[in-house]
Parts: structure tokens; C-alpha cells; sequence
């Protein structure tokens, strides 16, 4: 490993450590002191734009060869194209099938920036722009980094598309809860069963917030992702898979291998 | 930096459009579709079971629901217009350009640059793939996506070399020494360990024209790339040796640095248009290094009148003709009056009046600009009296060799005589005892105002090979086009077709009469492997699994049937390699043959084949006529478009030349029509 390659993933992980906790603040907020608590979700909203630009800084550098950036730049396109057309048709996010083909065939830096990108793209297309811009910019380029961190041993066909379909269903329902997770008090606001309480007990915020989630989007828009997911995957997959792989990469192959040693 | 396209817009239209059918379509399924006004369809409201039950489905729809539902859509729907609107005043890839020339973003915004360009190539993919679905056969969305996806990835790729080669996101700006465009020792270039060639020895000198010829797939095209710095830089290949441009290290310098004097011109360049107009795509290397647009214009100016081509300026690209694109490629890349000028194919989509000119521009540029041209080619015999020295790929090492031997040049009269001789024009009497096989009546086809083909009329018999010749853009692949799918006016009549049938049934039954293999070959290549391929055409025409696959061996085997041949016992091995490939990793010849295949096995008898020898050297061309004469014998017929003379003369029953859309009889046999 490049020694500037290991600075990247370590800057990578802590602006990931930090943007999982503006996503989690209205759980981490009580054990900031009394006063500090009711600066949390502006803490909040602040910090996600400012860690997705480091997270993307971080990656950028790996990506300087024109062929990689190419591939970049049209999976972007694609992605960004699908989502604007799925726009409004809740939870039918084809961009998570392409986003986990892609995370698998060229790695987690690839998936991560492929995520970020094509949140960026979609909303400058739709005007789409918004505080939660970021937020969804690092949960989409979570999804595509974690198909880039699956094991590498598993290739064969039916082997390798069915561990991605699992991933998907999983990456589906964590997308919709880490989603649901920080715009939760500002959605529901304050006096309903399932409002968030700034002062209560962990417990009891766990169980609203859950019972809003479920209700929100699990069994409903997340279902419906996971289930188109893995549809996309079993169908297009293994073509999509081999036509992505087609494209060798340099990153890639050194990720492959890195990976075989 | 204003100037209106209507492209963009188009696409933000035909977005916005599809939001609102969307959300319409959503609110419908979802019990959104109620309310005010006239009752349409009165479903009954169906409840999810538990977990769902907060859930409601279908429901009553009113003109008020379906209203609201679309209104609700419009806010959203007028941004994505107005996004369009700004998008087709303002070029924003220039913005992200900005960007990308550094800074510690510069990889995102090159990709955001990258992106950008891509959505028009993405609808251009989109209508590609569709009409090779209909090519095929198929129906559905489900077969358009994988092709789709690796239509837009060659093509960003393509982009994204041509971009490269010509200083793209360049920091410095190297200078070459004039006096050593390209000296070559002792190097060896490959990829990754799978394949590699030897290059000895290779000098260019200025002012020398060089040409570069060996077998489809020797790798010509890697050893331009291994100068331009494409296979180091770009696709990752690997090189050994001392490989220099200029004085400098090929290896350690990118393509982008040595942009200002090496010129490059790609195999296909209409896939490697990096701008929108030919204005910006002479000048894309000057603007990108930041040189002041009037001096970009005089730059252009200067180089357009040069090569003659000032009838070009201000057109679209994508409205340029094979011929024309090939010029503009040229002019986009001496515009920097470079030292080194590395030129692939220039001559395989061009007409003869095309190449014989294509040639002397190469030479001028050589001879009297003083530039080191190096052209890869395997139609070599026009290069003849003008090329300075030869190499050739034998046996994986480019060695210097001797100029074709009892070559003429390609465009001398008397070949042109002695083959319109050959061909008769009127049918052969033997084949006129059968009733035509397929009868072509008054054939028109209208491109926008422009009319393509114009009241095409023939008859096409039992085992005879006709082809239609012409110049590029003459209207032979509308021609084709026309007769495989349908057209505006005038029918196409087959013997074993029942003349009352139409609709879905006739297209069905068309297809199984005559097929196409395009221009454009690969576009019909939709699986991940050859074997997939093979038992997708077979599952498509109805056909017992293996016949696409037979066919194809046979092809292969020029007609042999492998299985009968003992004396090659390697074949069965070589044959299950071959199954397990992708389809587009094959030779250029091996997939144009799979595509024949492909199209042959559902059993048309008349077959289409238009420009079939583009990109094919002498052994693949023999494989592919061969190929061609067997459907004829077996009862079948074949019209083939090309504009190649000899590959025309060595199958040609009977020739008709296309001129603006009339067919008529060949140049050079009685008086045209």
C-alpha cells in the first residue's frame, strides 16, 4: 500500500466516524453536557457537509488516471440518470443495484466516491439541494463501499450474486433506518407518541424512534428497495458484473492483487 | 460560452415528462388518484393485510385526482426544464472544466466533466441499443440495459484517451525536440502479462511518413498507443525498453504533457469527439490549455483552410460523415503543429475518393509541414510512392520490411474498369429461371427534410450475391435499414411470404425471412459470453439449442465443419476457450462473423451485410466472403453494402451503385440513371 493510499483510508474512516455521528445525533445528544444538547442537530447539519468534503478529499487523489476517472464519470452519469428518473417512485432505487456492482468490481474507494457523485449530480439535475444532501451523499456512499469491502473469495456466479443480493437487502433496510435516524425530530416534531424527547432515556428514544422508522419507511420504501435491489441484482447482475469487470482498472487490479496475497 | 443547443433541453423535457407519468402512475397504483370531478374508473379501495394495513391500493380514479397528482409533479418537473434551459444556453462541462485542471478536486470534477458529457451518449446508447433489439429480434426493457451500460463505457472511455492525448487536466506542458519525434529500442509493450510484441528498433525522422501494417490483431493499434502513451497511462498496459517522443520518456511523461506535439488520431474518431461543434473540437486542445479564444479561432481558421475542410465549420459532429469525421480528426490533431503525428486506420471507413485524398493530406502533412507521421493500416497499396518507410508486425515483433510488392495505387482506373467488367450488371440467366426471391418496390426513406433513399426498386433471387456500392452517405445503410424493419413508402415483397399478413405477425415473419448484420456490428453483442450469445439467438428465433453455435464454427472454419476434422485436434479445446469469452474481447473478424451467425441462424434466407470488411485484414475478409457465398449456395440470397472495390469484386454476382439516394447501375457500365 501507497503510503498517500493509507493516509487516504484513514482520513476516509474518520470522516465516516464522524458523519455516523451527525447521523446519530438525536441518540448521542444526552451525553453532551446540559447546555450543549440543544446546539446538537445544528452541530449536526454543520458537521455532514463539511466531513462529506473531507471523506471526498480523501478519496480524490487516488483517482487521477483518465481511464478509472472515465469509468468514474459514466457510472455517475447512469446513476444520477436513474435516480432522476426513479424520482417520486418511493424506494425503487435501481442506483443501489449499479452502486453495489460497482463497489464490488472496482473497490471501496471507487463505491464510496460513485455514491457521493451521484447524489451530487441528481440533485444539481433536479435542484434537488438540500441539508439532507449530505447526509444521503455518505449513506449512498456507504452502500457503495461496503459492496467493495464483501469477501473477495467468493466469484462464482450464483455464489457471488446471492451475496450481493444479501448485502442489498441489508444495505436497504440500514440506508432507510440511518436516514429515518437524523431527520427523525425534525419530521415529527414535538407531542406525538413517537416524538423524540431530548431529556428521556435511551431506551424509551430506541423504541420511538423505532416505531417511526417501521411506520416511516422499513416496511414500506425499504422493502420495496431491498426487493427491487435484489431483483436488479438477480437479473442484471452476473452481465453487469462481467461487463464492469471488462474495464480493468488500475486500482482495481491492485486491489485484486492485494487481496489475493 | 452562450449559444443555444437543444439537446439538452430535449432530454430535461423528455425528464421532466417521465416524472410526471411516474408520480401520475404512483398515486394511481397507491390510492392517490381520487377526488374532485368526473369519476374514470371506480376501483374498489384494496387494504394491505397486516403489516400493511395503513396501506391502500387502487381506489377510484377522478379527473380531479389524476389533475392534482400531475400538478403536484409540475414544480419539480419546471426545475428539471429550467435546469434544461440554462444547461442548453450555458455549456457547465466548461465549468467543471475549470476545476479539473487541478487543485486537490480535480479527480471528482474530471469526473463530473466526464458525466456530463456522457447524457446525450447515454440517449445515443439507448437508441443504438434499441435498434439492434429490433435487429435481434427481441423484445423488452430487460434486454437493453447491460448493452446499454457497455455502450456508454467504451464510449467514455474513447472520450476520455482523446481527451487525455490532447492536454486535458495537464499541470506542465512538456516540449518535444523536433529533431527525434520517436525513437524506439530494444522495448517490448504488452498487457498485463496476457500479450506482448517486440519492438527492436523503431527511428522516425522528420518529415517522414511511415506506415505500420500487419493482421487484424497483431496490435498496430497498441504500438501507436505505446507512442502516444495511451497503453502506459491510460490503459494500463505494460512497456519495457527505451520508448521515446520527442527526447522525453515515453513511460514517465502522460499523454497529457506531450499534447502539444504529439497528434493523435483514434481508430473510430466519431466515438472520440470530445466537443459538440467542429469549431470546438480543432481548437478542444488549444482551449484546454487556456489559450484566449480569438487566437483559438485564428488557430482553427488556419488549419481548416489547410486541409480545405471551411465547409465544415459550425457543424455538429455528430452530423459528420465517416469521411468528414476522419478530416476533423486530423485537423483537431495537428492544430498544435505537432512533432509526431500517430494516425490508426485513417482509411477504413472511407470511400475511395475519401482515402486517395486521406492519403495525400498524410503525405503533405509528412512532406511539406515536416511532421513524423506514423500511419497504422493494412490497406496499404495507395501509401505506395508516398510513404517513406515500412514496418510490419511478423510473429510479435514490429520489424522494418519492404513496400507491398506489385501493389498499384488503390484508385487507379483501370482496377476500377476491370471490376465494374467482371460484374454484370443485368441478373445472370441461370438464377432468373426461379421467381425472385424477394422483390424491392419503390423503397423510400426520409431522414427529417432529406430524402435517404429514394424509390429503391430490384429484385433479389435465389444464390446470388448483390452489391450495392456508392459513395459514404449515399443512403445504403438507409437502404438496408428500410428493407429489414419496413419504411415510409414503397414494400418489400418475399416469395414465401403471404402478402395479406401485417402488424406484429409480418414483423415476426419478416424476420424470420431477412436479417441484418449493421454496420455497426458489435451493437448487437448483448451477453457476457460467446456461449450465451449463442443460446440467447437460439432462444430468440426458436431454434434447437446449438445451432447459433454450429453456425458460428462453421464460419470460423470457412464453411468446414470442425467436428469432421480430424487433422486439427486442438479444436475442440480452442473451440471451449472461445465459448467461455466475452463477446467483444474477440477479433474484430471473429465477432463479425458471430454477429453473422447470430443473424443467420433464425433461418432468414435473404441476408443483409452492410460495410462487412471494415476493420478486417485479407485472411478475415476471405473467412467472411467465404461465409457469405455458402448462404448463397444453400439457397439464400445476400445484399451487401460497401464501398470496399475488391472485396465487392471477389463476391459480386451483380453490383448497383447508390448515388444521393438513387440506386442505379455501377459507375463505369452504361449510363447512370
Amino acid at each position: 500500500m501507497r503510503p498517500g493510499s493509507r493516509w487516504s483510508t484513514a482520513l476516509l474512516v474518520a470522516g465516516s466516524v464522524v458523519a455516523a455521528g451527525a447521523f446519530a445525533w438525536p441518540l448521542l445528544a444526552p451525553a453532551l453536557p446540559a447546555d450543549a444538547q440543544a446546539a446538537a442537530p445544528w452541530a449536526a447539519l454543520a458537521l455532514a457537509p463539511l466531513t462529506a468534503l473531507v471523506a471526498v478529499l480523501a478519496v480524490d487523489g487516488a483517482f487521477r488516471s483518465a481511464k478509472t476517472l472515465a469509468l468514474l464519470g459514466t457510472l455517475t452519469a447512469v446513476a444520477a440518470a436513474v435516480r432522476v428518473a426513479g424520482t417520486g417512485v418511493g424506494g425503487v432505487e435501481v442506483v443501489f443495484v449499479l452502486l453495489i456492482l460497482a463497489g464490488r468490481a472496482f473497490g471501496a474507494r471507487f463505491g464510496f466516491l460513485l455514491g457521493v457523485l451521484a447524489i451530487g449530480l441528481s440533485s444539481t439535475i433536479t435542484g434537488g439541494f438540500g441539508p439532507w444532501t449530505p447526509f444521503q451523499m455518505f449513506a449512498c456512499g456507504w452502500v457503495g463501499a461496503g459492496a467493495g469491502l464483501l469477501p473477495r473469495r467468493v466469484r462464482s456466479g450464483v455464489a457471488e450474486i446471492a451475496m450481493l443480493a444479501a448485502y442489498g437487502v441489508v444495505a436497504s433496510y440500514a440506508f432507510g433506518l440511518v436516514m429515518n435516524l437524523w431527520f427523525w425530530p425534525f419530521a415529527i416534531g414535538s407531542g406525538t407518541g413517537i416524538s423524540y424527547e431530548p431529556g428521556a432515556p435511551l431506551g424509551r428514544n430506541l423504541a420511538s424512534f423505532a416505531l417511526y422508522s417501521l411506520t416511516t419507511s422499513t416496511i414500506t420504501w425499504d422493502t420495496l428497495r431491498a426487493v427491487t435491489t435484489v431483483a436488479g441484482l438477480a437479473v442484471f447482475g452476473r452481465a453487469a458484473l462481467a461487463a464492469l469487470r471488462r474495464v480493468r482498472l488500475p486500482h482495481a487490479r491492485r486491489v485484486m492483487a492485494k487481496r489475493a496475497e | 460560452m452562450l449559444r443555444f443547443r437543444p439537446a439538452p433541453l430535449r432530454l430535461a423535457v423528455a425528464l421532466a415528462v417521465g416524472f410526471v407519468a411516474t408520480r401520475v402512475v404512483y398515486r394511481v397504483l397507491f390510492a392517490g388518484a381520487g377526488g374532485s370531478g368526473a369519476v374514470l374508473i371506480d376501483a374498489p379501495v384494496v387494504r394491505l393485510p397486516s403489516p400493511f394495513e395503513h396501506v391502500a391500493m387502487f381506489g377510484p380514479i377522478t379527473t380531479g385526482g389524476l389533475t392534482a397528482a400531475a400538478l403536484s409533479a409540475l414544480p419539480i418537473a419546471l426545475v428539471i426544464v429550467a435546469v434544461g434551459v440554462v444547461n442548453a444556453l450555458v455549456d457547465v462541462s466548461r465549468l467543471f472544466a475549470l476545476g479539473a485542471r487541478g487543485g486537490p478536486l480535480a479527480g471528482s470534477a474530471r469526473a463530473l466533466v466526464i458525466a456530463w458529457a456522457t447524457f446525450p451518449a447515454l440517449a445515443e446508447a439507448v437508441r443504438r441499443v434499441r435498434l439492434a433489439r429490433s435487429l435481434r429480434g427481441e423484445r423488452g426493457a430487460g434486454a437493453l440495459i447491460v448493452p446499454i451500460l457497455e455502450h456508454t463505457i467504451e464510449r467514455s472511455i474513447a472520450i476520455a484517451a482523446s481527451m487525455e492525448v490532447r492536454g486535458f487536466g495537464a499541470r506542465g506542458r512538456a516540449e518535444g525536440d523536433c529533431e527525434r519525434p520517436a525513437e524506439v529500442r530494444d522495448a517490448e509493450i504488452g498487457h498485463g502479462g496476457e500479450w506482448s510484441l517486440a519492438m527492436p528498433s523503431l527511428h522516425l525522422g522528420p518529415g517522414s511518413l511511415t506506415v505500420l501494417r500487419g493482421p487484424t490483431g497483431s496490435g498496430k493499434s497498441t504500438v501507436l498507443d505505446a507512442l502516444s502513451g495511451r497503453l502506459t497511462h491510460i490503459d494500463e498496459g505494460d512497456a519495457a525498453g527505451l520508448l521515446e517522443v520527442g527526447g522525453l520518456d515515453r513511460l514517465a511523461v502522460p499523454p497529457r504533457e506531450t499534447a502539444g506535439f504529439v497528434g493523435v488520431v483514434a481508430q473510430q474518431p466519431r466515438l472520440a469527439f470530445a466537443a459538440e461543434t467542429v469549431d470546438d473540437e480543432i481548437g478542444f486542445s488549444l482551449a484546454v490549455r487556456g489559450v484566449a479564444p480569438v487566437i483559438v479561432r485564428a488557430r482553427v481558421a488556419e488549419v481548416v483552410e489547410r486541409l480545405g475542410i471551411e465547409r465544415l465549420l459550425g457543424r455538429d459532429v455528430r452530423t459528420l460523415s465517416a469521411g468528414e469525421a476522419t478530416l476533423v480528426a486530423i485537423a483537431a490533431a495537428i492544430v498544435e503543429h505537432p512533432i509526431l503525428l500517430l494516425v490508426d486506420e485513417p482509411l477504413a471507413d472511407l470511400d475511395p475518393p475519401a482515402r486517395a485524398a486521406t492519403i495525400g493530406l498524410l503525405g503533405r502533412i509528412a512532406h511539406e509541414a515536416g511532421v513524423a507521421v506514423l500511419v497504422a493500416e493494412h490497406r496499404t497499396a495507395g501509401f505506395v510512392g508516398v510513404a517513406d518507410g515500412w514496418l510490419e508486425i511478423v510473429d510479435g515483433r514490429v520489424l522494418p520490411a519492404e513496400p507491398p510488392a506489385g501493389a498499384l495505387p488503390a484508385e487507379a482506373p483501370a482496377v476500377a474498369a476491370a471490376v465494374s467488367e467482371a460484374c454484370p450488371v443485368a441478373v445472370p440467366a441461370a438464377l432468373e429461371q426461379h421467381p425472385p426471391l424477394a422483390t424491392v418496390d419503390g423503397l423510400t426513406v426520409r431522414h427529417g427534410g432529406t430524402v435517404a433513399v429514394d424509390r429503391a426498386s430490384f429484385e433479389l433471387h435465389r444464390g446470388e450475391i448483390l452489391v450495392v456500392d456508392g459513395p459514404n452517405g449515399a443512403g445504403k445503410s438507409s437502404l438496408l435499414t428500410a428493407i429489414a424493419l419496413g419504411a415510409d413508402e414503397g414494400e418489400v415483397r418475399f416469395a414465401a411470404m403471404d402478402a395479406t399478413t401485417n402488424g406484429r405477425r409480418a414483423r415476426r415473419a419478416r424476420r424470420r425471412l431477412v436479417a441484418l448484420v449493421p454496420d455497426r456490428s458489435d451493437d448487437l453483442l448483448f451477453a457476457d459470453t460467446v456461449a450465451a450469445e449463442c443460446r440467447r439467438a437460439d432462444r430468440t428465433a426458436g431454434r434447437p439449442r446449438g445451432t447459433t453455435w454450429t453456425r458460428f464454427l462453421e464460419l470460423l472454419g470457412a464453411g468446414v465443419p470442425l467436428t469432421a476434422d480430424a487433422s486439427r485436434p486442438t479444436t475442440a479445446t480452442d473451440a471451449s476457450a472461445l465459448a467461455t469469452r466475452h463477446p467483444r474481447d474477440l477479433s474484430t473478424g471473429q465477432r463479425r462473423l458471430l454477429v453473422l451467425a447470430i443473424q443467420a441462424g433464425a433461418g432468414a434466407s435473404v441476408l443483409l451485410v452492410d460495410e462487412p470488411t471494415r476493420g478486417l485484414d485479407p485472411s478475415a475478409r476471405a473467412m467472411l466472403a467465404a461465409a457469405l457465398r455458402g448462404h448463397a449456395e444453400r439457397g439464400g440470397a445476400v445484399v451487401v453494402a460497401t464501398h470496399d472495390r475488391d472485396f465487392a469484386a471477389s463476391v459480386a454476382d451483380r453490383r448497383l451503385t447508390m448515388t444521393d439516394g438513387v440506386l442505379g447501375a455501377p459507375r463505369g457500365v452504361g449510363a447512370p440513371s
